[in-house]
């Protein structure tokens, strides 16, 4: 019996997925991108955010069973099956919690509604096998096309990112790529025919680029926090079409 | 034939507002003067005439459809202003409460019958043996204003001929205008636009009159053979159809040189005689010409059913995309099966429409509609306030407290009905009638009454408005929670900090405010809403009106939960003296915290076929929503919700302009949450540059 770290759950998302869907965040994650827009997801320790503005705090952070997980959510199934929707597991990194993550989508599935991962899959394959029963269809996020910058940057191990990538082609889960398009750091055209090539060369055959925001910096405030990213401005329409201009010699390209 | 594009044109016209104040008595009292008549209902008819025959018609260069409001406006003198004082003394009007507007015309018999074909009926019923001298009297002021609107008509073609040849105007418009006026004047409409023309001059007429919220109904159904016919030749086209449409519409925005906008509701989709879809290529026509207007004033709402087009609903989302927050959706199964429980023929309930915002109404078959506000909460708030400690704690269960609560609202529903039926009553009806408008209600004509005193279909209806389904929810919730199960107060004590406004009880006012609240889909809080829908809407049930109608109950208190709260103690809810109720049908503001869905969840749960006048939920969406590819996802949310039981959903869009509101007040929208995909955030947290960012990410709509 494993238990889920849950940050927070948001109903009617719009952005993750197909239909109407559920997005369940577990708390907690192994890679630092200095642009995160989640940070309150980063650590596995429940937080309070205090937002000074409006003087809310917000905590973040509850052990659910998976089973309560479950209950919570199915109360939308009706919304689900009709748009063709479901739920989506994404943090912090799901996959850290993938025991607990496969019990919740056996449940699910069980109930007929659809499950999808949000990964950043830098974690052992093992942790995808013990989902893929239950889940087929998975966002994947390529966040830069070099081991050094993987490295450096975030902390990711690029060989393992891109080889559970190609094995979740392989066994025929449904993945798209998710490309966070972040000024200075992977908006190159060298940096994005790298990351086009990663994905290509998966056989990924659909790709998103998610364009930065700086959204989150209210919550780093509110959590005492310094946000790096702060003051870098959002990408133009320009500067986000000629990324997926750019993208789209290797894969199908949409924009989120 | 015609440029198209008028509605710009026509637009920047109006904004030019008219010299002096809109005073149509000025014309009314010089028809009372000149009137040799003895009786009331007849002189009344000369006042009215006047005002139809005697204003100088007013065409806009852009017209096509004529009819204007600036004809009634003058220069007034004091001398001017007591003269009609005397006369408004000898011949009153009804007003609000006394049935007088917020009325759907019988627009359908106009359009079939025309003018004439209405005289014509009035000839006949006038022949008929045995009839009274009050019946005469009406039915020949009846005719006498029918003939004013007629001269009215001829007027307006003689200024367009007038016209023509001067500078700015179009002789094709114009010979159009004046050619469509005489055919009016003359005989039923022959034609789409000639169809348009007469229900907008009657509908000018009524403004002109001093009628306010005078619905057009479902235009999209009785104009519908006439379009059917035009499109048949070939030479009419859904875009010239629209800008006829939208240049009548356009007008209606007229009401605002007189300080406010008019409400006047179309209703389009829905169901026909059968039961069958009724969308149709004209209720596009429409949704499109009111999105072109893009002002308030016609008030749009679109009757949704389960079998209704996918791609009806999905122009409807598009144009409440555009920021306009119309059409309103109905949900067509739960209003007729509300309006079905108060005993109308089926047929007249498939073919119901709205009047105002959004009640309810069988068109041209009842009285105008009236209504008040009922407030709930004040009754439990005064329970608490008012019973002795000892006796509150002698309350041994929430089941008692409820049968105190609810002997109360027995009381206060009495007390209501008893104001309503009060400020309803009419000393001197036969000196109140309503020539003109009772030739639009079946059966004023062929019964020889007036509108008020029998000559409709069915008796009046009246709303009785419930306010605060959150705060009263909420704050029984609360006291079940922390008085009865947890134990953790007890009834006197929480009744002291109400009185003291939590003054010194701010851990308690915590635990109240931390207590289940509606709108989460949570049964413990939830089930207080099914109640409170089906118990008040039992005892109005009760209850009729004076002429022996229905009385409804309606969630759709808009801003009065603003001026209620302030007259109002706190709750126990944790509500504050002073501060808003929960508005219309939604849960208390901010306290829904779990997302839309679950709000949904819980607003479908009480039995919505209780209120047959209506309710509305007000939900703001971020623009991204209502992108190609999204919209689908909004639509099925309201699919839901309405297999559901929800009646009724008013849905805005966060447009650049609410964004940039939320900014300078940001107090009103704490709730208001940005989204992005894996991502969401409450507006009012972000920093000013980051709030920029969004703004700029709405203009080309992406977020």
């Amino acid at each position: 019996m494993s238990i889920l770290n849950v940050s927070h759950i948001q109903r009617f998302s719009t952005g993750d997925g197909p239909g109407i869907r559920t997005t369940v965040f577990l708390k907690g994650c192994n890679l630092h991108c200095p642009w995160c827009h989640n940070p309150e997801n980063i650590r596995a320790d429940r937080e309070e955010l205090f937002y000074e503005k409006t003087g809310k705090r917000i905590p973040y952070g509850t052990m659910l069973a998976p089973a309560s997980a479950a209950a919570d959510v199915l109360e939308d199934k009706e919304f689900y099956i009709r748009s063709g929707g479901g739920v989506t597991v994404s943090g912090g990194e799901p996959m850290l919690q993938s025991e607990g993550v496969a019990e919740l989508a056996a449940i699910l599935r069980e109930n007929g509604v659809n499950v999808l991962i949000d990964t950043a899959g830098c974690v052992p394959w093992s942790s995808f096998e013990a989902v893929l029963p239950f889940v087929s269809d998975f966002y994947f996020d390529v966040k830069a096309g070099s081991p050094a910058k993987y490295r450096e940057l975030i902390g990711g191990e690029m060989a393992l990112i891109e080889n559970n990538l190609r094995k979740l082609v392989l066994v025929g889960a449904n993945v798209t790529a998710r490309i966070p398009l972040i000024p200075g750091v992977n908006d190159s055209e060298t940096e994005l025919r790298q990351i086009g090539a990663v994905i290509s060369s998966a056989g990924v055959r659909h790709a998103d680029i998610l364009p930065f925001h700086r959204l989150g910096s209210a919550k780093y405030e509110a959590m005492g926090l310094d946000y790096g990213f702060k003051n870098t401005l959002p990408p133009s329409r320009d500067e986000i079409l000629k990324a997926a201009g750019i993208l789209g010699a290797y894969t199908d390209v949409g924009i989120e | 034939m015609f440029h198209m594009g008028i509605v710009s044109g026509l637009k920047s016209e109006m904004e030019s507002k008219p010299e002096g104040v809109f005073f149509p008595d000025l014309l009314r009292c010089r028809g009372y003067e000149a009137s040799g008549e003895t009786a009331n209902v007849n002189a009344r008819a000369d006042g009215i005439a006047a005002i139809f025959e005697l204003s100088e018609p007013h065409i806009y260069k852009n017209d096509l459809i004529a009819g204007s409001i600036r004809d009634a406006f003058f220069n007034v003198t004091a001398a001017d202003e007591d003269a009609a004082r005397v006369w408004k003394a000898k011949y009153p009007e009804r007003s609000f409460p006394t049935n007088f507007d917020h009325y759907a015309p019988d627009y359908r018999a106009a359009v079939n019958e025309g003018i004439p074909g209405l005289i014509a009926r009035i000839e006949e019923s006038l022949d008929k043996p045995k009839r009274s001298p009050l019946s005469v009297s009406l039915l020949l002021a009846m005719k006498r204003t029918l003939t004013a609107l007629m001269n009215r008509l001829e007027n307006y073609a003689k200024k367009a001929r007038a016209l023509m040849g001067t500078e700015g105007y179009n002789d094709d418009r114009l010979s159009f205008i004046a050619y469509n006026c005489d055919a009016l004047a003359k005989g039923a409409p022959e034609s789409f636009a000639q169809g348009l023309q007469l229900v907008f001059m009657i509908h000018n007429c009524f403004v002109l009159e001093g009628r306010y919220a005078m619905a057009l109904g479902r235009i999209d159904q009785y104009l519908y053979p006439l379009y059917k016919k035009d499109t048949g030749s070939g030479l009419f086209t859904d875009a010239f159809c629209e800008e006829l449409l939208a240049n009548a519409f356009l007008k209606i925005c007229e009401f605002r040189y007189r300080g406010c906008d008019d409400v006047v509701n179309i209703a389009i989709g829905g169901v026909d005689e059968n039961g069958k879809s009724a969308v149709n290529e004209l209720s596009y026509c429409v949704l499109h010409a009111v999105r072109d207007v893009n002002l308030p004033g016609p008030n749009l709402s679109a009757r949704i059913l389960p079998d209704c087009p996918d791609v009806f609903l999905d122009e409807c989302l598009k144009v409440i995309g555009t920021g306009l927050g119309y059409p309103a959706l109905m949900n067509d199964e739960v209003n007729i099966a509300a309006l079905l429980r108060k005993g109308y023929d089926i047929k007249d309930v498939r073919d119901y429409c709205m009047v105002g915002c959004i009640e309810n109404f069988i068109a041209g078959k009842q009285p105008p509609w009236s209504d008040g506000r009922f407030d709930p909460i004040k009754y439990l708030e005064a329970l608490l306030r008012d019973t002795p400690p000892d006796e509150l704690d002698a309350i041994g269960s929430m089941d008692d407290l409820m049968e105190i609560y609810e002997e109360k609202l027995e009381l206060g529903t009495a007390e209501y009905i008893g104001n309503m039926r009060h400020s309803a009553f009419v000393k001197d009806p036969e000196n109140m009638m309503s020539p003109f408008l009772s030739c639009f209600c079946e059966d004023c004509i062929g019964r020889g009454l007036d509108i008020n005193m029998g000559g409709a279909k069915y008796p009046s209806a009246h709303g009785a408005a419930l306010m605060g389904i959150g705060t009263v929810s909420d704050s029984l919730a609360a006291i079940e929670k922390l008085v009865f199960a947890d134990k953790k107060v007890k009834l006197s004590e929480l009744a002291n900090a109400l009185r003291s406004n939590f003054d010194g009880y701010e851990d308690l006012r915590e635990l109240c405010l931390g207590a289940p609240k509606y709108g989460n889909n949570d049964n413990f809080v939830d089930k207080y809403a099914v109640w409170y829908t089906s118990t008040l809407s039992d005892m109005f049930d009760s209850y009729r009106t004076l002429d022996g109608g229905p009385v409804y109950t309606i969630m759709a208190s808009n801003i009065s939960n603003i001026a209620a709260g302030k007259e109002l103690g706190a709750t126990p809810d944790g509500r504050l003296a002073g501060r808003p109720l929960s508005d219309a049908a939604s849960p208390t503001y901010g306290c829904d915290t779990r997302g839309v869905t679950s709000t949904l969840l819980s607003a479908s749960k009480p039995d919505y076929t209780r209120c047959a006048c209506g309710t509305v939920l007000n939900q703001k969406f971020s623009p991204s929503v209502f992108k190609d590819g999204k919209r689908e996802k909004l639509a099925s949310l309201i699919r839901v919700y309405f297999s559901r039981g929800g009646q009724e959903i008013q849905i805005n869009s966060t447009s650049r302009e609410v964004l940039k509101d939320a900014r300078i007040h940001p107090e009103n929208y704490q709730s208001l949450v940005v989204r992005v995909s894996g991502f969401s955030a409450l507006y009012v947290t972000l920093s000013d540059d980051v709030q920029e960012d969004i703004l700029a990410r709405t203009q080309h709509e992406d977020i």
